[in-house]
C-alpha cells in the first residue's frame, strides 16, 4: 500500500504506460457514462483479446509450464507496478486498477470453466489486489467479493451449497453476522439508497387506491420479513377518515433466519403492536410454504367480502434469493383467488446493450456489471460513511454475489433465461393496472431525497423503473387478475 | 428592405419620440430603432397563420419553411422565429400588435390605421379565438394547480410515510438490542459475582463496550457514530438496558442526560437528509471515525456528569475525558485488560471491543492498517 501512499505525493498526469490497455471503441452506449470507476467500454469489446489477458498473465508470472499451481515469482510484476504507479497519477492508476481488475475477473471465470488450475493461479493473484476493507475503492471491494465468490465455486466443486461460501475464508473481514449486524445494515441500507423504500412504497400507494371504500383489506406477503412494508400503510390507513381491518398473510418457510415461522411470529407481533399504537383494526395470519416452497391457494384462509392484495418483493437488496418456482406459485395462487391487485418488485430486465455473451462468463459479466452499479449507488448514497457501506456489502451484498455466481455456475448460465415476471405475469393473463400520478409522483420525491443519479421512469402504464445513472436497477409493477377490478 | 437608422442612440430616446414605422417595399411594417423590429400586421399574421397551418401546425413548421411558404421579401429568419416561438407558446401575437396599435397608433402611418380598420372584423373574429385559447388556458392552470396541490399532498404523505417506516424500523432495533442486551445482563450477571462492578471511572460507553453485547454490537456501536447520534437515537436505545436492569447503578446518572430528539417523530426534518456537519464528522479524520464515541459532543456531555464517586476510584490509568483514555492506546489496552480479566469468563459472551480484536478493528477502523489512511485520501470520496 506504499504505493498509494506514493501516488499521493505525485501528481502526475501522464498515463500508466503498463495498464493502460484500453482500446479505442467506436461503441458509444449510454452506460459507459455511469460507472467511474471502470471504463467498461474498453471491456465491452474485448471479448477476443480475452486470451491475450490469460496470455499476459502467465507470461508476467513467469511460469511457462502448464504447471500453474506454484506462482511463487511475482516480485518482478511487482516491481513493475511500482513503476507505473509511480508516474501514473492517482486516477488514472485506480481506473487502470479497476480495469485490471475486470480482466483478472472475466480470465477467472472463463478459467473456472476450463482449467481450474489456471483459476487457481488467477485467483490467488486477484487476492493480492482486491481488498474487502472499507477504504479500498469500490472496485477493489466489488471484485474482493467476486473474487470470494469465485473461491467458493472453485473449492465447492461443483458448488452444490455455495450460499455462504464466502464465510469458508476466515480472513474475510465478516464473518457470520448477527441478527443486529443485519437489522443495522438492514436499516443503513434503507437510509443510504432508495431501493427498499421505492418497491414499498410503490406497492403501497397502489394498494391504497385499490381498496378505497373496502371495508376488509386482506395482503397476502411473499417475503415479509420484518414487516416493514407495512408500518407505512398502516400509518396512511389510520391518518385517513376511518380506514379499512386490515389483515395480513405472511408466508413462512420451515427452517431457521429471518424466513423462519418464528422469525415471522415476531413480526406479527411487531406489525400487531404497531398498529394497535395507530389505532388500526388489525390482525396477523401465518400461511406455510410447502417443503419446496411452493404455494397452495387452498391453505389460505380467506373471509368473505374483503379485497385481496397479493404482494411480491423480490430481488430487493435485503431480499435473499427465491426460486422462480415458488414465486409462480404465489402469482399462480393470486390468479385462483382472482386478487383485486396483485404488486411485484423486482429487479430491472437487463437492457441489451452490448454485444450479449451467453454462457457462465456472460453471466458473470453481466453481474458483475449490475453489482457494479449497486455498489456505485451504495457509495453515492454514503460517500463519507464508509464503514457504514462496508458493513451493508459484507451483510447483504456478499451473500447475495455469492448466491447470484453460484447459481449462474451450477445451471452453465444456461438456465433463467426467463423474462421479467411482469412478462409472466402478462402471459398468464393478468392485466395491468396503471400507476396512478400520485404515485408516480410519489416515487419521485422519493428519489429527490437521494442523490442524483436516481431517476424514475414509467416503462408501461404499469410500471416504474428506478435506474441508477442509466442502469435499471428495480421494477415495480401493478397486476389484477380480472379486468373488472381496476 | 428598408432601414431607416435614427439619428439618435436609442439610450437617449424617450417614449415620445419613439421611432417612426417605415413601410418597406415589401410592405413590411418596420420600427426605425437601430434594430429594426418587424410590425406584425394582421395581414402579414394571418399569411404567417396560413403558412404555419399549411405546413401542418406550429409544432411542425420551422422558420425556415414558413419563410419559404410565405415568400414574403424582407422577412428574415430571425423574424420569423420569434414569431413562432410566440406563436408555439401561445402568446397570442396579435395581442401584442393591438398593444402596438394603441400605444403607437397616435404615431401610425396613416396607411397602417387604414389597414388596422380594414381588419377590424379580422380581429374581433380573432379576439374569439382568443377568448377560446384563454378558456383553455385557464383550464390548462387549473389542471397545473391540481397537480401542484396532488403533488403537495404526496410530498406530506411521502413524509409520514418514511416517519411512519422509520418509527418502526427504530422499534425493531430497539427490541432487538434490548433481547440482546437482556441475554448478556442475566450472563454477564453470573460472570460478575466476586468481581469488582466496574464503575471505577470507567465510563458507561467503556462499560458497555467491554462486556458489550458478544454479537454485531459493534455495529451499533458504528451506526451511532456514523450518524453522529443525531438521525437515529441508537446510543440512547444501548444505554437503556443497563438502567432496566439496574445493573449499573453509576451510570443512571450518565445515562439520563438530555433525551435527543427522535429524528422521526416530528422534528420535521427528513431522516434522509444529511447535514453537512455529519458528513464532516465523519470526514473529520479516520482516527475520531474509528474511535467512536468522542467526537460526539453528546457524549462528551455524558461522560462529563460521571458521578464523582467514579473519579475518586479511579486508578492511575485513568483520566475522565473519554478522549484521553481512547486516545492513547497503551492505556486502552490496559484497560483491555482489565476488562478481559472481568469478563473473559464468559468466553462466548465476550466479543473483543474493536480495538483489541483484529478483525473487527481491521474492519471498523482505517487506523489499524498502516498505511491506508493516505488511501482513503486518495480515494475519490476520502
Amino acid at each position: 500500500m506504499e504505493i498509494d501512499m506514493d501516488m499521493d505525493a505525485i501528481d502526475f498526469s501522464g498515463y500508466s504506460t503498463i495498464t493502460n490497455t484500453t482500446p479505442s471503441s467506436d461503441y458509444d452506449y449510454g452506460w459507459n457514462h455511469w460507472s467511474p470507476l471502470v471504463n467498461w467500454d474498453a471491456f465491452t469489446g474485448t471479448h477476443d483479446d480475452f486470451h491475450h489477458i490469460v496470455d499476459s498473465i502467465i507470461a508476467q508470472d513467469h511460469t511457462p509450464s502448464p504447471d500453474y499451481a506454484g506462482s511463487n515469482s511475482l516480485t518482478e510484476e511487482e516491481e513493475e507496478e511500482e513503476d507505473a504507479a509511480a508516474t501514473a497519477a492517482a486516477e488514472d492508476d485506480d481506473d487502470a486498477k479497476g480495469l485490471r481488475l475486470v480482466h483478472l475477473l472475466m480470465a477467472a471465470a472463463e478459467a473456472l470453466t476450463k482449467s481450474r488450475d489456471l483459476a487457481r493461479v488467477i485467483l490467488v493473484r486477484l487476492k493480492e489486489l482486491v481488498s474487502h476493507a472499507p477504504h479500498a475503492s469500490n472496485m477493489e471491494r466489488l471484485a474482493a467479493y467476486f473474487t470470494d465468490a469465485l473461491q467458493g465455486l472453485l473449492e465447492g466443486a461443483g458448488g452444490a451449497h455455495n450460499k455462504h461460501n464466502h464465510n469458508h475464508n476466515h480472513n474475510h473481514p465478516c464473518g457470520p453476522h448477527h441478527q443486529n449486524d443485519t437489522l443495522a445494515a438492514f436499516q443503513l441500507l434503507q437510509d443510504m439508497s432508495p431501493y427498499v423504500k421505492f418497491a414499498h412504497f410503490t406497492a403501497n400507494q397502489a394498494i391504497l387506491e385499490a381498496v378505497t371504500h373496502e371495508r376488509r383489506v386482506h395482503i397476502v406477503d411473499y417475503d415479509i420479513m420484518e414487516g416493514v412494508q407495512w408500518a407505512s400503510l398502516m400509518q396512511a390507513f389510520a391518518s385517513g377518515p376511518p380506514g379499512p381491518h386490515l389483515r395480513i398473510t405472511a408466508l413462512s418457510r420451515t427452517g431457521t433466519g429471518r424466513r423462519s415461522i418464528a422469525s415471522v411470529q415476531e413480526t406479527g407481533r411487531r406489525l400487531t403492536a404497531f398498529a394497535a399504537s395507530l389505532g388500526q383494526p388489525f390482525s396477523f395470519h401465518q400461511c406455510r410454504l410447502d417443503p419446496d416452497e411452493a404455494f397452495r391457494a387452498s391453505s389460505l384462509k380467506l373471509v368473505r367480502g374483503e379485497a385481496l392484495v397479493f404482494n411480491c418483493m423480490l430481488n430487493l437488496p435485503h431480499l435473499g434469493y427465491r426460486a422462480p418456482e415458488s414465486v409462480s406459485s404465489f402469482l399462480s395462487g393470486a390468479k385462483a383467488l382472482k386478487a383485486r391487485l396483485v404488486t411485484v418488485a423486482e429487479e430491472g430486465e437487463e437492457e441489451e446493450v452490448g454485444p450479449s455473451v451467453g454462457g457462465f462468463v456472460g453471466r458473470f459479466m453481466n453481474s458483475l456489471h449490475h453489482y457494479s452499479a449497486v455498489f456505485d449507488s451504495l457509495e453515492a448514497g454514503f460517500p463519507m460513511q464508509s464503514r457504514a457501506r462496508a458493513l451493508v456489502e459484507c451483510v447483504f451484498m456478499g451473500p447475495r454475489i455469492a448466491g447470484s455466481l453460484g447459481r449462474i455456475y451450477r445451471t452453465m448460465g444456461e438456465d433463467d433465461q426467463r423474462g421479467s415476471w411482469g412478462d409472466w405475469l402478462a402471459a398468464a393473463g393478468f392485466t395491468r393496472v396503471s400507476i396512478s400520478f400520485a404515485n408516480h409522483c410519489q416515487s419521485k420525491l422519493l428519489l429527490g431525497l437521494f442523490n442524483d443519479g436516481y431517476r424514475v421512469q414509467e416503462l408501461e402504464t404499469n410500471k416504474l423503473v428506478l435506474h441508477w445513472k442509466s442502469k435499471r436497477m428495480l421494477s415495480a409493477s401493478l397486476w389484477a387478475t380480472s379486468p373488472h377490478s381496476q | 428592405m428598408e432601414r431607416m437608422f435614427p439619428p439618435k442612440k436609442p439610450s437617449t430616446m424617450n417614449s415620445h419620440d419613439r421611432p417612426m414605422c417605415v413601410q418597406g417595399d415589401s410592405g413590411l411594417v418596420l420600427t426605425t430603432d437601430p434594430k429594426p423590429r418587424l410590425r406584425w400586421t394582421v395581414e402579414l399574421h394571418e399569411r404567417f397563420v396560413d403558412a404555419v397551418t399549411q405546413l401542418g401546425g406550429p409544432d411542425k413548421a420551422t422558420p425556415k419553411t414558413i419563410m419559404r411558404v410565405m415568400g414574403v421579401k424582407g422577412l428574415t429568419l430571425y423574424h420569423l422565429k420569434s414569431h413562432l416561438q410566440k406563436f408555439r407558446l401561445g402568446k397570442q401575437p396579435h395581442k401584442e400588435f393591438n398593444d402596438h396599435s394603441i400605444k403607437d397608433g397616435m404615431r401610425a402611418s396613416a396607411l397602417e390605421l387604414q389597414r388596422n380598420t380594414a381588419s377590424s372584423s379580422a380581429m374581433i373574429g380573432r379576439n374569439m379565438n382568443d377568448n377560446s385559447h384563454m378558456v383553455d388556458a385557464i383550464r390548462m392552470q387549473i389542471e397545473v394547480q391540481r397537480r401542484l396541490h396532488e403533488q403537495l399532498e404526496v410530498q406530506k404523505h411521502l413524509q409520514l410515510r418514511i416517519e411512519a417506516q422509520g418509527k418502526y424500523m427504530q422499534s425493531i432495533l430497539e427490541k432487538a438490542y434490548q433481547t440482546l442486551a437482556g441475554e448478556n445482563m442475566a450472563s454477564a450477571a453470573t460472570n460478575l459475582k466476586g468481581t469488582m462492578v466496574p464503575h471505577q471511572g470507567i465510563p458507561d460507553m467503556g462499560v458497555i463496550k467491554e462486556f458489550g453485547p458478544p454479537l454485531g454490537f459493534s455495529s451499533f456501536q458504528d451506526l451511532d457514530n456514523i450518524y453522529g447520534g443525531d438521525q437515529i437515537d441508537l446510543q440512547q436505545n444501548m444505554e437503556k438496558p443497563p438502567i432496566d436492569h439496574g445493573f449499573m447503578p453509576m451510570n443512571e446518572s450518565l445515562c439520563l442526560g438530555k433525551k435527543r430528539n427522535n429524528p422521526y417523530s416530528g422534528s420535521g426534518k427528513s431522516p434522509l437528509i444529511w447535514s453537512d456537519d455529519l458528513r464532516l464528522q465523519d470526514l473529520g479524520g479516520p482516527a475520531s471515525s474509528c474511535l467512536g464515541p468522542q467526537d460526539d459532543p453528546f457524549k462528551g456531555d455524558q461522560i462529563q456528569i460521571a458521578p464523582p464517586g467514579s473519579l475518586d476510584r479511579a486508578t492511575s490509568t485513568d483520566m475522565d475525558p473519554m478522549s484521553e483514555i481512547y486516545d492513547s492506546k497503551p492505556v486502552l489496552q490496559g484497560e483491555g485488560v482489565v476488562g478481559e480479566k472481568k469478563f473473559d469468563a464468559s468466553m462466548k459472551l465476550e466479543r473483543p471491543s474493536p480495538r483489541r480484536a483484529p478483525l473487527q478493528a481491521e474492519r471498523m477502523s482505517p487506523m489499524i492498517s498502516t498505511g491506508t489512511m493516505a488511501q482513503g485520501r486518495g480515494s475519490p470520496f476520502g
